[in-house]
């Protein structure tokens, strides 16, 4: 079984709900802002680290669910920038389990291209040992041309982070005369950015803040929601729920605005680049 | 076929269900609740819920924003907003103009809450109006700086110091090659008038979404619901602000 996507967490009654739910408009980006691991070790007393393991579970889950619900792009934020200032032996722990993941979905790669999941780790992977940047490139490398569900995982992520690296981009784009300066605007930071718009964003365990997630792609249309639950416990009929409240107040769906020749060029420009980087984190 | 058409009716009728809920839930609201007592002025009964509340709120809130949709709000309740803020002590209020009307009648807004601002002490200082209180400073105490935003404050401005940064206008040192979050904020600093990142922001009916609210500041923003329906009243307001209260802010730790 893969450890990545859960195949057996989904019943028959669950599976009919999903059918129900899907008959209606589906958010075809969802992301999630996976909070209350720590509040859930010490709920249950197991440490801190149990809780960290018990929220990857439930991600499999939750991949599975959305593979069900059609889906085709999920993002979640796993780790901020601000959390390397957590305890050492924290980070320690949650660096280690993301070794053990990224390097167990390599063990079960055919599985993974099987689902047709495509990984995305959007964040400043230089902040990261230099031996994880390489296990995370060579995830995206191995998984880039699947096309069922796009999984974004934000490690080493904030939101300022991510506007300022496309602001470094966009200058050094008009430096090399690449861009025009009236080429920039705000649909261009959009495409320049990692990630893509959501239509939903949940976050659980009750706080009703951002905290720098996505704040740029947030802003036109997508519908925030807050729940209670903690993200260990977060279960399908919590999903579902997400996606009603979504159907009742998704705002109208907008076509993408146009785009110029010497903006499509760049923005592919940096595509392969970003590539081209990767390649060169997996050799080293 | 069948299936579909199954699964077609009964995605309806819990869509249906979910809607009669709401609508009962609202009904029940509207009626059970204390009704306005006055729309004109500030009352005693205001005064003395905030005179009660404000000494349990221990978090200073320093910014606080109101996403405003002029379809759902009038001026009346907006300005409300301004004098209880004024009340409870909150230097900053900002107000995010979602429909663009707010900025169209701010000259209508000021007077609405100049209007209501008598007896009570303190200073309102209008960002774009001149100072009627004579005081060309915003520290003072008791005093209450309101803004109104929009969207081009927000995603806009953002491209706009982009473009300068391109342009070498504006300096943008780097350390790198590609700027951190801390060097691009000094750089955007010189965009925005220093006014605190917003700790709160306010919204009314059952659904969250930012419309584009300031997207570089609202980083550690609580988004607290005023009110189910767009109502606005100084109760509860005044929950909004206990709410906040018990929110435990972590900064990443």
């Amino acid at each position: 079984m893969s450890s990545w996507v859960n195949e057996n967490c989904v019943s028959f009654l669950h599976l009919f709900c999903i059918k129900v739910v899907k008959t209606g408009r589906v958010p075809q980006h969802i992301a999630f802002i996976m909070d209350g691991n720590r509040r859930y070790a010490k709920k249950h007393k197991v440490v801190c680290g149990v809780g960290h393991h018990r929220g990857f579970n439930k991600l499999s889950e939750t991949l599975k669910w959305c593979l069900d619900l059609g889906i085709p792009e999920v993002t979640v934020y796993a780790f901020s920038i601000e959390n390397f200032k957590r305890s050492e032996q924290e980070v320690k722990e949650l660096m280690d389990l993301a070794r053990e993941k990224f390097r167990s979905l390599l063990n079960e790669i055919e599985q993974i291209n099987e689902w047709g999941v495509r990984l995305h780790i959007a964040g400043r992977l230089s902040l990261l040992p230099k031996d994880l940047q390489a296990t995370v490139s060579r995830v995206m490398l191995e998984t880039r041309h699947n096309n069922k569900l796009r999984l974004n995982i934000a490690y080493a992520y904030t939101a300022r982070d991510e506007i300022s690296r496309a602001a470094s981009q966009l200058v050094k784009g008009v430096k090399e005369n690449e861009l025009s300066v009236d080429d920039i605007d705000a649909d261009l930071i959009s495409q320049t950015l990692e990630l893509g718009e959501p239509d939903l964003l949940v976050r659980t365990s009750g706080e009703v803040r951002l905290s720098d997630f996505m704040l740029w792609q947030i802003s036109k249309r997508t519908v925030l929601y807050f729940t209670e639950v903690l993200w260990p416990e977060f279960s399908i009929w919590n999903l579902l729920a997400a996606i009603l409240h979504f159907q009742r107040h998704a705002p109208e769906i907008e076509d993408d605005p146009p785009i110029v020749q010497r903006q499509q060029d760049f923005l592919e420009k940096i595509e392969t680049k970003r590539w081209q980087d990767l390649e060169k984190l997996v050799g080293c | 076929m069948l299936a579909r058409f199954f699964g077609n009716l009964l995605f309806n009728l819990v869509h249906l269900v979910i809607a009669i809920l709401v609508a009962v839930n609202n009904v029940y609201r509207r009626f059970w609740r204390k009704p306005a007592i006055s729309r004109d002025e500030v009352t005693k009964y205001d005064l003395q819920l905030v005179r009660e509340n404000v000494p349990q709120l221990r978090k200073k809130l320093h910014h606080l924003v109101m996403l405003s949709d002029t379809e759902e709000h009038s001026l009346d309740d907006l300005a409300f907003i301004v004098i209880w803020s004024l009340l409870v002590g909150i230097p900053y209020v900002t107000f995010y103009d979602i429909t663009g009307d707010l900025i169209e009648n701010e000259q209508k807004f000021f007077l609405e809450v100049e209007k209501r601002k008598k007896g009570i002490p303190g200073f309102i200082k209008w960002s774009k109006m001149p100072d009627l209180n004579g005081f060309s400073n915003g520290t003072q105490p008791h005093t209450v700086n309101v803004n109104i935003f929009s969207y081009d404050d927000g995603q806009p401005k953002i491209a706009e110091c982009i473009r300068k940064i391109a342009l070498k206008e504006l300096p943008c040192d780097s350390s790198s090659d590609e700027f951190t979050a801390q060097e691009l904020d000094k750089s955007l600093s010189f965009m925005y008038t220093s006014i605190p990142e917003p700790d709160l922001a306010l919204y009314t009916g059952s659904s969250c979404r930012t419309f584009g609210l300031l997207p570089w500041q609202i980083r550690l923003t609580e988004f607290i619901k005023l009110s189910e329906d767009s109502s606005i009243n100084v109760s509860d307001f005044l929950g909004a602000l206990c709410k906040y209260n018990k929110c435990d802010q972590r900064y990443g730790k």
